[in-house]
Order: structure tokens, then C-alpha cells, then sequence
């Protein structure tokens, strides 16, 4: 083990090559850079024995992971916004034939009105393509989390692709204490891998080809368990990985200072880190305030939330992300998983398009859901920081 | 293995096999059929969508022996790059070849295509040309030659078939530089079996330009697959050509030049074609012919057109013939 | 006329016209003022392969959009299909049916015994049209064999959907060939003997579908799958002319071998050559490549 000083960017690419992934194909955008400029690094170096593959676009970059992955090796990549939505098309073939490549994606804003700045309607426009997503709040959760998604995804009961999603700039380009692991500590966590199936004339296969509807439903429901199941392995990797290292995350969802709450929020990525202060100061001024870290948005633990919100009498769910007229995708997702719950869910849109979310947005969101808590009639979707009144 | 050259030294194990859902009488099924015996066993097949996926890989078979992937339309560049870097760090020596449509490749595969050929990735990627969008049901494409009706390019009152002439992209390819580039006929038997040899045993990005006629988007008749095939070398439609490290050079040259119309005539998709389109397609044919093949010999059909002989082809610099 | 909802099942092949069929008689009925649909199964197979279309005509708006189980009436487009599918399935016992063929009804064993209609819908469109696209000549047998819809609507419809698509010629060719048909049709109850049972498919569970959309080599629930596992696609049943080898012409060049998009030609030990008659779709591309004329065409799909 060794501590560095690092930025988001390249705590991944030091988990991806302490993975000893093999194949990294990459293009190049703000703010996923540092990762893939760190590997290429790496590789020339002599550091990691890998072939780097420089993609004539993201959509190719996926491509080629997938032909990696299915000629039965280790691949990387990482992207970012317009070239995650670039590959929105090959990410749904990854899912579905098993390949468990992982990818990471540094948020930032999608679309016009564009910026290189973070915002989560990247990847939550991929939610619905099987892969597992895990948003991380730190540098260190960064690296860890992406030494978990290999293996994570090479589980046999699992053999699915793992996102991990981090906070552009915020994140990405931050540096922190980070707590390198060594490469035997990692060997012994990540066993080599050993594809499922393999392109090998030696033993051919059959990899997907036209699926009459004869088939294809079968195949979908059996995909919907596998994204359910992995459920139980995110546990256990994660209750692995602290054995091996020392740290553990809570798996789909952390908490802090809930066990007697009244009211709490539910945030994910960076935002978490400050949620964390301000329940901190609540809890010094005597309210009963708490925190519910959402980890994974793929598989989403709709039986842990309900579980966690039992007696919860208001729970504000943070977006950093619009799902237009509806708030923002977490909100409804989480209300979805409470609906049989008497929980009052408010959303809180924030942080859009890049604006720092500040200490005061937080304690704005934190009053609108004590008083949602106290049974005052309160919007159901705030947004915070918004120059204007909101209609 | 011993070098091929005829038919007769070919392997009779076929590695694609009876039971596809082709067309009767479809040029591409014998294109596909006879590379596959040429690459053997050791070969790993990825194919974009196209006609080829749909008739040879239907859940839960396949026509391929070999093993198979097919994930979308534009990005068999890509796709055989990673199987290739895979199959690589696994000690494997697999022949990696794409078989993807003129649609894949010329349109909205050739940005994939040329990353693979710039990059010089150990691939073969094949280009079975039908000259249009077949699987969705003769749409144009970047390589539908001109004049031709198409679903796209209706023959209206205003307009009669495709305004634009077919995009070269044998030159495109060559442009990268390539170790090895070819095209061929499934009718010029004996050269399109070297070709496939000689690219299955070269390294690095080989490419291989097949000509496949297809009897319901060119509407012909189904045992003139191969007829139409050899007319079009014949008429310059099609050239026969390799590029090798650098040089070109001219694989087959007819004895003469049939005029395009002994072509045209075999084929419903140019029946509407009036004298003026068929004058502007002969003429472009000339320039192409004499590029090729050189203008020492006077083609009687092109020494009728003033211009032909001495425009300019536009990829003349681009490819070297020697 | 009023009638409740009927449902029609064409069986046909691609590039015979199937799909064009059921949308006439759909715009037939909808000229005599009911409601009507017509919709393809939407496979992804190739002319000469077997395809399904339906259609559904009823007084009221027509809500339902799934295929049809139980058809009133079953047109059949190409008679080899009955000893392929069981295309009869289904069919009512009430029900009717219209197959193009040189037989007549008491001489086709449909599965069901029914109400026929037995016309020759080839030759009749051979004769008008230069081309095997048997739809609008079984329309014909059709009018004449349920009087759903009056021969005039069905004239009114062809001429509306075949003149717009290929020319006021076609259309009239096309009324042409209905016409005849309808005069040559041949009314009688056809027998229903053979077994209709569905050809050995293997329909896993989730639980059991290979995961990863990855099959190797292998049997499942008595099926080939896996690479190479397309030869149980006996693809020869889509052949309407065959290939006749003369041995002794043969000067043993290959290039039938070489042309055969099908892989059915094989090649023996001497190089002389025999057909796989079993996958053979009867292109005659061997015919045409042939330099000894060694190979001729024979019309008709037996060996």
C-alpha cells in the first residue's frame, strides 16, 4: 500500500491497473482524460501489459471492449457525457450477452445548454440498459469502487458490465489522499479472469445473433434476475473488500446518523460528502436528522430503502439530474420503492449543469424536508439554487 | 498449406454451411460460402447487420461452423479490432475477419473501418457488395451505382434513379495504406481464390472488395448471379485489381470493352434508363477503364465519347498502378 | 353485407405476394364499407421462404391486433407449404379454405376438411403477368369461394393498390388474372387426413436458455443449435425447378461447385459432383455457369 495524492481520474486508472485489465480501447473526452492519458502512461511505461487501442470514436471504443471481452479478456474503459451517449447503442449488447467489462463514466452535462461540467443525466439515460452503476463520493471510493466492479462483474452469479460513476471536475480533477492498495493485496482480492464464453475456433460459439421473439423474452426476464441477484454479490464484494483493505461502503446504499431519525435526505455522488456536515450541524442544533448515501442506482435496493425508512417521516431525495416535468430520475425511483410506505418523498433538483452545490442549497433542502416531516404541505420537486420563483 | 489457385485446389470442408435463409440465386451466399472454405477453422467471424446476419444467424443456429458475433450495423472495424486484441493476448491465431455489407461499410460503418485501417489492426475485413440497403429492402447506398432504381431513388416523374455515381472506396482504403487491399469477382474464379489466399496470409489490415449481385434488389434473374457478375468486369463496372504495400496493380483485364448496356439490360434495376444517363454512366466508365487498364488500346465504346479518354479520374494519385 | 369479426391466415412464400394479398382483400372490404386490417408476421426470412399474413374484416372498428389462431378462412399461395408446416392449424371447422393448385379440392388433404376453393393460380399468373406473383389470382378464388366481398370491390381495390404501387398496366393485368381465376375456381370440401402437428422446436424456460445469447455446437429439446446448426433448415422445399446432372457431360470444372450459393453441390472424391437436393432452392446458377451444358433445369420441385 502506498498513500498518494491523487486526483478522481487517476485513483481509477490505478484500480484499472492494479485490475491488470488487459485491453483498454479509449477516446478522449473532458473530464475523463486523466484517466485514460494515466494508462496509456502506464502501458508504455512497461507498467501494465495492456493494449491500448485509441478508438476512432466512443462508439468504436465500446465496440472494440466488447469484441475484448468477448475474445475472453479483461477491458476498460472510460467516457464521459457525449461519449457515453454516443454509445448508448453498443452499451445494450453488453448486458444481455454477459460480458463483464468495466467502464468508468465522469459525469458531466449532456446536450445543449452544454458545459464540460458535472451532471448525472449522462449515465441516468443508461439506467435502463442492465448495467449495474455505482456513483462514488470520494477519491478513495473511486479507486475502491473500481477494484470492486471487476469483481464484481466477473462474478460467475453476476457476469455483468459495471459503471462507476464520478463527479466530473469535482471529482475527476480534485486531488486527495488516496490509499493506493499494492498489487499482491489486489491479486489475492482479484482472481485472473475466466471468461464464460469465449470466441475460440477451438470451441465455437454462437454469440447473439437474430433473436426471434421465440427467444428473446426468456432472455430478458433472465437478465432482469441476474441485475436483481447481483444484489447479494455487491454485499459480499464490498464485505470482502473491507476484510482485504480495511474500508467498506454499506453495498447498494450507506447511511450515517439515521437510526433515530425523523427526517433524512438521500443523496449520491460528491454531493453526499456535504450532506454529511450539514446533518452534523442539525444534529448539534437538536433535530433528528440523517443521511441515506444511495450507492447503486443499478441494481436499486428497493427493499433496503424501504427497510431504511422505516420510520423516516419525510425523506428528500437530491437530483443532479432533471427527468423533465417528473423531477429528477432518483426521486421517482425512490418513490417508486416507497410508495406502499407512509414516508413522505420530496425531490430536490440541484447542482445542474455544473453550479456548486453550496452549504447553504443543503440546509435549504434539509429545512423543506423537516418541515415536510412536521406535516407542512411542501412542493414535491424543489429546485435549489434556481434564479427565479419556480412556477 | 499449399498455395491455391484454382478451384480445384480449394478445401472442400465448407465452414458455412446449407440452410441459410439467402435468396435463391444470391451472390453474396457464394462470396460468403467460398471465403469460408478458403479461411478454414481457424477463423472467427463477426458480422454487422446486414442481409448476411439475418440469413445465417437466426437464434438458435447459424450457418457459420466458426465461432460468430454480430452486435450492430457500423462498427466492424471495431468490434474485430477488440476480438483480435483478444484472441492476441490469448495466444491464438485465429484468422479475424468482418463480413459486412456495402451499406456497413461504405456509409455508416466506414468511420470504424477506418480506424481499424489506420490503426494497421491484424484484421481481414470483407466488403460484400450488393450495391445497396438489401436487408431493409433496397434502400441506396453510398456504392449503388448511378442510374440504378432503388426504393430511395425511385424512378418518379422528376427524377430517375440514383443522381450520384458509386463511391470508390477501394481508394479510400488504399489511402490508408494498407498491406493488403483487393477486389474481386465470384466470377473470375481462379483470382478470387488467390486473393482470398493471399489476404488470409498476410498481416496486419487486409481488405477484400467482393461484388455480390442480388437477385430481387438488382431484379434479375436468379440463375444470372454470376453472369451479371462477369459482365461487370467486363464492362468496367468492376475492376480487378490488388493493392499491395503500395502498388496497385491490375489482376485481370478484358480483351475488350463490352458496352455497359450488355450489363445494364440483364438487370430490372436499370430498365428505365434512358440514352442521355446511359451515355453519362458509359462515359465515367471510360475514365475508370482507362485508369485502369491503361489507353494504348482504343475502346471502340468510349472512342465514340470525346471526353472519356482524357478525364480526369479522381483518385488518380491515390492509387499507384504500376 | 354485415358479418361479425372474420379472420383470414394467407400461407404464402417470399416474393409471391402474401402480404399485398391480404391488404387488397383488407381495402376491398373497406370499400364495401366495413372495417378491415391486414398485417404481415414480421420474420426476417428471404423470397422462396415460408411467410404468414393476416387480415381481419368486421361491421365495427377492428380492436385487435394480434395474430390469428383460428382463421375463418385459410389462403394457401403455394401448395408445397402443406407438406412443410401444419398451415391449417387452427382453422375452423366452419372455416374455409382457397389453395392455389392444379387439383381440385376432393383431391387436397388440407388436415381440416372444409369448404375449398382449388385454383391455378401460377399458370394464371404466368399468363398475365410473366411472373410467379400468385396474389391477385388467388384473390379471384377468393371472392369466388366467400363471397365476402363482391368482385367488383376486389376489382376497385386491385386497381387502387397495384395501380398506385406499379402502373395503371399492372392493375389491369392484375384484374385480369383475378377475373380469370374466379371463372376457373373449383368449389368442393377437401379431405382432412393428415396430422397437423408443429415441426420439433426447442422453447426453453428462462431458467434454461444459455445465458449470454451464446449457444455451442449441440442438441437441445431434439433440436440442432449452435454453429452449423442451420442445416436443419431443409431450405430445398422452396425449389420450384431443379437441376438435372448429365454425368457423362461433366468435364469436372468446379464451377457449379464453386457458384452453388446453397454449398448443396458436392463434390466427390474424382471431382465429378452430386446435388444435396435436400437444401437446393433451384437458383440454376450451376446450369448457367456450366461451359459442357452438363446441368439443365428442369421445371417443378421433385428431384
Amino acid at each position: 500500500m502506498s498513500v498518494k495524492v491523487i486526483s478522481g481520474d487517476h485513483a481509477v486508472a490505478y484500480a484499472a491497473k492494479l485490475a491488470r485489465t488487459e485491453v483498454v480501447p479509449a477516446f478522449p473526452i473532458t473530464p475523463q482524460t486523466l484517466i485514460v492519458e494515466r494508462l496509456a502512461e502506464f502501458i508504455n511505461d512497461g507498467e501494465l501489459d495492456a493494449d491500448f487501442i485509441p478508438a476512432d470514436s466512443e462508439h468504436s471504443a465500446m465496440s472494440i471492449a466488447i469484441g475484448a471481452s468477448a475474445g475472453g479478456v479483461r477491458a476498460f474503459t472510460a467516457t464521459s457525457s457525449q461519449g457515453l451517449a454516443l454509445m448508448h447503442e453498443m452499451l445494450y449488447a453488453v448486458p444481455q450477452c454477459r460480458l463483464p467489462i468495466v467502464m468508468a463514466n465522469v459525469n458531466r452535462s449532456l446536450g445543449a445548454a452544454a458545459g464540460i461540467w458535472v451532471e448525472h443525466n449522462d449515465s441516468m439515460a443508461e439506467r435502463d440498459s442492465g448495467w449495474l452503476q455505482v456513483y462514488v463520493e470520494d477519491n478513495q471510493e473511486a479507486l475502491d469502487a473500481t477494484l470492486m466492479a471487476f469483481r464484481l462483474a466477473e462474478d460467475r452469479r453476476v457476469l455483468l458490465p459495471v459503471m462507476v460513476c464520478l463527479d466530473g471536475f469535482i471529482l475527476s480533477h480534485t486531488v486527495e489522499r488516496v490509499e493506493v492498495p499494492g498489487q499482491e493485496e489486489v491479486d489475492r482480492f482479484l482472481p485472473r479472469f475466466e471468461p464464460c464464453t469465449v470466441l475460440d475456433p477451438a470451441e465455437p460459439k454462437l454469440i447473439n445473433p437474430i433473436v426471434p421473439p421465440e427467444y428473446a423474452m426468456e432472455m430478458r426476464y433472465q437478465l432482469d434476475r441476474a441485475v436483481d441477484r447481483s444484489r447479494e454479490v455487491i454485499a459480499e464484494v464490498d464485505a470482502g473488500f473491507g476484510k482485504a483493505f480495511g474500508r467498506s461502503y454499506g453495498g447498494l446504499l450507506d447511511t450515517y446518523r439515521l437510526e433515530d431519525a425523523d427526517f433524512a435526505l438521500l443523496t449520491l455522488g460528491t454531493a453526499t460528502g456535504l450532506a454529511r456536515a450539514a446533518v452534523d450541524e442539525l444534529r448539534s442544533e437538536g433535530k433528528r436528522a440523517g443521511l441515506i448515501k444511495l450507492r447503486f442506482m443499478r441494481p436499486f435496493p428497493f427493499q433496503g430503502l424501504r427497510e431504511k425508512a422505516e420510520g423516516l417521516k419525510a425523506l428528500g431525495v437530491l437530483d443532479r439530474s432533471v427527468s423533465f416535468n417528473g423531477g429528477g430520475p432518483v426521486y421517482t425511483e425512490v418513490a417508486a420503492a416507497l410508495c406502499n410506505v407512509p414516508t413522505i418523498v420530496t425531490g430536490h433538483v440541484a447542482g445542474i449543469g455544473g453550479r456548486d452545490i453550496a452549504p447553504d442549497h443543503m440546509r435549504e433542502m434539509f429545512a423543506l424536508v423537516e418541515r415536510a416531516a412536521r406535516g407542512e404541505r411542501v412542493r414535491p420537486v424543489t429546485w435549489h439554487g434556481l434564479r427565479g420563483e419556480m412556477e | 498449406m499449399s498455395e491455391m489457385g484454382t478451384i480445384k485446389d480449394m478445401p472442400a470442408n465448407d465452414m458455412f454451411v446449407s440452410g441459410h435463409g439467402a435468396c435463391p440465386g444470391c451472390g453474396m451466399a457464394v462470396a460468403v460460402k467460398n471465403i469460408m472454405r478458403i479461411l478454414g477453422a481457424d477463423t472467427t467471424v463477426y458480422v454487422p447487420a446486414s442481409c448476411l446476419v439475418v440469413i445465417s444467424a437466426m437464434y438458435p443456429t447459424s450457418s457459420f461452423r466458426t465461432p460468430f458475433l454480430f452486435t450492430a450495423f457500423e462498427n466492424t472495424g471495431a468490434v474485430t479490432t477488440g476480438i483480435r486484441a483478444a484472441q492476441r493476448r490469448r495466444g491464438l491465431r485465429s484468422t479475424v475477419v468482418g463480413l459486412a455489407g456495402d451499406g456497413g461499410t461504405f456509409d455508416i460503418g466506414l468511420q470504424a473501418l477506418s480506424g481499424a485501417a489506420e490503426r494497421n489492426e491484424d484484421i481481414l475485413y470483407v466488403c460484400l457488395d450488393n450495391e445497396g440497403f438489401m436487408n431493409t429492402g433496397i434502400q441506396r447506398s453510398g456504392a449503388t451505382p448511378f442510374g440504378a432504381w432503388t426504393t430511395t431513388t425511385p424512378v418518379g416523374k422528376k427524377v430517375e434513379g440514383k443522381r450520384e455515381f458509386k463511391k470508390d472506396i477501394m481508394a479510400i482504403v488504399a489511402a490508408h495504406d494498407p498491406p493488403y487491399a483487393a477486389s474481386l469477382s465470384i466470377a473470375h474464379y481462379n483470382d478470387f481464390i488467390k486473393k482470398v489466399e493471399k489476404a488470409k496470409s498476410k498481416q496486419g489490415f487486409r481488405f477484400l472488395h467482393v461484388l455480390t449481385p442480388c437477385v430481387p434488389g438488382w431484379r434479375s434473374d436468379s440463375s444470372m448471379t454470376v453472369e451479371i457478375a462477369r459482365l461487370a468486369v467486363e464492362t468496367g463496372m468492376w475492376t480487378l485489381y490488388e493493392v499491395e504495400d503500395g502498388n496497385a496493380r491490375t489482376t485481370y483485364k478484358p480483351k475488350a470493352m463490352l458496352p455497359v448496356t450488355d450489363y445494364l439490360k440483364l438487370q430490372g434495376r436499370f430498365r428505365h434508363m434512358e440514352d442521355a444517363d446511359i451515355a453519362q454512366l458509359q462515359e465515367w466508365l471510360c475514365a475508370k477503364w482507362y485508369l485502369h487498364y491503361g489507353d494504348e488500346i482504343e475502346q471502340p465504346v468510349c472512342a465514340m465519347l470525346e471526353k472519356g479518354k482524357r478525364m480526369r479520374y479522381p483518385h488518380e494519385e491515390q492509387l499507384h498502378f504500376v | 353485407m354485415g358479418i361479425a369479426l372474420y379472420e383470414v391466415r394467407f400461407h404464402g412464400r417470399g416474393g409471391q405476394g402474401a402480404v399485398m394479398a391480404a391488404q387488397t382483400l383488407a381495402e376491398a372490404a373497406v370499400i364495401e364499407g366495413m372495417h378491415a386490417q391486414a398485417f404481415p408476421y414480421f420474420g426476417a426470412e428471404r423470397r422462396g421462404a415460408p411467410v404468414t399474413a393476416f387480415a381481419r374484416i368486421d361491421e365495427r372498428k377492428i380492436s385487435i391486433k394480434s395474430q390469428v389462431y383460428e382463421p375463418d378462412l385459410l389462403v394457401v399461395l403455394d401448395e408445397t407449404l402443406l407438406d412443410v408446416e401444419p398451415v391449417a392449424r387452427g382453422l375452423k371447422a366452419d372455416g374455409r379454405a382457397v389453395i392455389n393448385t392444379r387439383r381440385l379440392p376432393t383431391e387436397i388433404d388440407l388436415g381440416v376438411e372444409v369448404e375449398c376453393a382449388t385454383v391455378p393460380a401460377t399458370t394464371i399468373a404466368m399468363e398475365h403477368l410473366k411472373a410467379p406473383i400468385v396474389n391477385t389470382a388467388i384473390l379471384g378464388a377468393v371472392v369466388r369461394m366467400c363471397a365476402l366481398v363482391s368482385m367488383e370491390s376486389m376489382r376497385e381495390a386491385i386497381e387502387s393498390r397495384f395501380g398506385e404501387k406499379f402502373g395503371e398496366a399492372a392493375a389491369r393485368t392484375n384484374v385480369a388474372a383475378a377475373a380469370m381465376a374466379y371463372q376457373q375456381a373449383a368449389v368442393g370440401r377437401c379431405k382432412g387426413e393428415r396430422p397437423l402437428s408443429s415441426r420439433e422446436e426447442w422453447l426453453p424456460t428462462w431458467q434454461e436458455v444459455p445465458i449470454g445469447v451464446a449457444l455451442g455446437e449441440g442438441v437441445k429439446g431434439g433440436v440442432t443449435v449452435g454453429p452449423g446448426g442451420a442445416r436443419r433448415n431443409l431450405t430445398g422445399s422452396w425449389r420450384v425447378q431443379t437441376p438435372r446432372y448429365d454425368k457423362g457431360k461433366c468435364v469436372r470444372c468446379l464451377r457449379c461447385w464453386f457458384s452453388c450459393p446453397e454449398g448443396c453441390i458436392k463434390r466427390e472424391e474424382d471431382d465429378y459432383v452430386r446435388w444435396d437436393l435436400n437444401y437446393c432452392k433451384g437458383c440454376g446458377i450451376c446450369a448457367q455457369v456450366c461451359p459442357a451444358k452438363a446441368i439443365a433445369i428442369i421445371k417443378g420441385g421433385q428431384g
